[in-house]
């Protein structure tokens, strides 16, 4: 639930930099410089970040790990599209401007708020967009294709905005169907206007992302963000109706992840590569990329719920289970434990389960196992890279370098 | 507020059929039978597979005499029963539509489609005559065995126009009835009571991603750019209906704006996506468009007055439920021209009872009802004018739905419920 800490802290209208801070290296150092420009780069586009990631926060940070610096691994995925974000910012913002100022000023709310590293879906997408940049036809003279390759970018900036706005209307309807008004305290938005204004202003950017959506003109697009808004819906409500059974099954559990998380992403790294005229084949690839590095993304956000930034058990926020919300770990444990059905089943209520189902979770492997199925969809991520066409070019290969690099970061993070 | 009755009753599990019983002719009948039973038996047959929760339009179908006149050629143009096998079908794949993974949602929104509310087919029946009103061939050289198949699909597929038009507009009203904090609608309860705002924005927004999928396989892109802006509309226009300030409240202007945005461009937008699908010129498709708006404003006109006058043509009989609710409608903001006064009660909204009295009877004084109904009229007619410009056609069922769909305009007129 590391998105309900972002939302609060964006409505208590600090930046979220505490959560969230850079840290140094942890263990030694190995020599290669962090990459310090980059830093400030991330920190001067605070005012135009964008909020409200269901997750994709703070990857920026905690990249260190046994004392090997990311800057082995390239160049930092997120500077090296930091620019274009920064227009994509801009577009979005005006583009929210209706003749309802209101209406206006609460959508913008989610994407003024300069929240460091909250960008992970676009620098994905954009990130993807430079991957497949592999031209289809040679034929075409470098003075046309340099025009629609201009076009071609701007369109794939454009899904970049609807996934955003998508996954934004998605946040505040989830909080008006959580019933969020007392997220640690803050007001989220649907407590500080009240549930009407969320609803509105969720419907707001929906109908936005459908305008922007239909303005591309490419049916085989909009069929996939169809299918992405879908599955947003079907996977809230399939959190929402759980029985018993399924509460306890892994593979419900996995179908809800996809459609929650994984869905969104992975339709619009499709979309990018439909609209890059990509074949099938690798706009399959795309797909699996983005699939999997969103199950991956919230496996460890999973274990994260439980561990925080330690490595020991029961210091995360243990805001899952509180809320009831069975995930991987526990789901892994009760294949150990049978017992820890029935703890499951009674909800997590009384915090005594609570407490209950840590113990359980302690002598079983459930951790190790939720960060090993991570790690298996990471890997596919990085295959699905590896296996798009070959290409020279260097932005091409930094790009898909970047992309690799994500995949690793995702599993490394401790917070 | 004609919804939130029909809402309330069909929650209420029953059939609205008190609500909007078949009323005989008013007045002295004048020689031209009531339609035979049969009709009402076909429409009753109905009752499992009605769509519910128009946000306006329903009913029609009932309370169309008048001064002992009725209807001419009622009886083989009657709109309804003119596509009436059609809506069945319609419905009924939709229901198969909304079947999903997860059947408590199901049985959510299936709540909207299943309840038994006669009458309440009015968006989908004009979409529905529209097509057959523009089933006039645009290109001759297509054989004609190849094109009754083709006309089958395009028939097809302007259903699925009707179909996502009315996922749309209920996830609209679902969303709307959390918007009004629908709670204590007459003492019953909307969705959002009976099980909680999450599952009304949920099963809204279940209904509006599927209607995005259905509107995604047509692979049209003017039709998708057309269903868009019908539901940016639909936003803005509650939008516009929440956050008034008082200088807008008292604006004929912005009144009619909303109103446009909340009533009537679903209906336009998705009369020219009919018009799109059909390979018809853009002449030909603002004229599908025109009809719908005017069409819709009409209606929504129409339904102002009535909420002032109800059955009755006495001012103060209807359910007034418009200006409890503090929201200002075209005839006070007729009155409010004669009547400078009235702004100023206008302004102090109308929580209380009193300054409702008092502005009735600045009403009562106006000449704001007349007006009203001089705007509604104006509107009619220009939709008639809309249909009168398509294209000619010899073709019997151009000609009867185009009559029918001329018929409406009158149905809008001259009911008084």
């Amino acid at each position: 639930m590391l998105r309900r800490s972002i939302l609060s802290a964006a409505f208590r209208g600090r930046a979220t930099r505490r959560p969230f801070s850079i840290v140094a290296p942890r263990g030694a150092s190995v020599g290669k410089e962090r990459p310090s420009d980059s830093q400030s780069k991330v920190f001067g586009f605070r005012e135009t970040c964008f909020r409200g990631y269901n997750g994709f926060h703070g990857l920026r940070y905690q990249i260190y790990q046994d004392g090997i610096s990311i800057a082995e691994k390239g160049p930092d995925p997120f500077s090296l599209v930091a620019d274009e974000l920064s227009l994509l910012a801009n577009r979005l913002r005006s583009m929210v401007a209706t003749e309802v100022p209101k209406l206006a000023s609460a959508a913008e709310y989610f994407f003024k708020m300069g929240v460091e590293g909250k960008r992970f879906r676009p620098t994905v997408l954009l990130l993807m967009s430079s991957a497949l940049n592999v031209p289809i036809r040679e034929s075409i003279a470098d003075g046309v294709s340099g025009g629609l390759s201009n076009e071609l970018r701007s369109r794939q900036q454009s899904i970049a905005e609807i996934t955003e706005m998508i996954h934004v209307a998605s946040l505040l309807h989830d909080d008006v169907l959580d019933d969020a008004d007392t997220r640690r305290g803050i007001g989220s938005l649907n407590f500080v206007m009240g549930n009407k204004l969320a609803v509105l202003a969720g419907n707001f950017l929906l109908a936005r992302a459908c305008i922007l959506l239909a303005s591309l003109k490419n049916t085989e697009v909009v069929s996939l963000m169809a299918t992405a808004i879908e599955h947003l819906v079907t996977g809230e409500k399939m959190q929402m109706t759980t029985t018993s059974e399924q509460r306890r099954s892994m593979e419900y559990y996995l179908q809800k992840t996809y459609n929650k998380t994984a869905s969104l992403v992975s339709n619009s790294c499709k979309a990018i590569a439909v609209l890059a005229g990509q074949t099938s084949e690798v706009s399959m690839l795309a797909y699996e990329y983005g699939r999997n590095l969103g199950l991956a993304y919230q496996l460890i956000d999973d274990v994260l719920d439980f561990t925080g930034t330690s490595a020991a058990l029961g210091k995360g926020s243990l805001s899952d289970i509180r809320h009831g919300v069975v995930t991987a770990p526990i789901l892994f444990a009760i294949e150990e434990f049978p017992q820890l059905r029935e703890v499951v089943d009674r909800g997590f209520k009384n915090p005594a389960d609570v407490d209950i189902a840590l113990g359980y979770l302690g002598k079983s492997c459930g951790i190790e196992r939720t960060r090993e199925l991570a790690k298996e969809h990471a890997n596919r991520a990085v295959l699905a890279i590896e296996a798009l066409p070959a290409s020279d070019a260097e932005d091409v290969l930094s790009t898909r370098r970047a992309l690799i690099d994500l995949t690793h970061r995702v599993l490394t993070r401790t917070k």
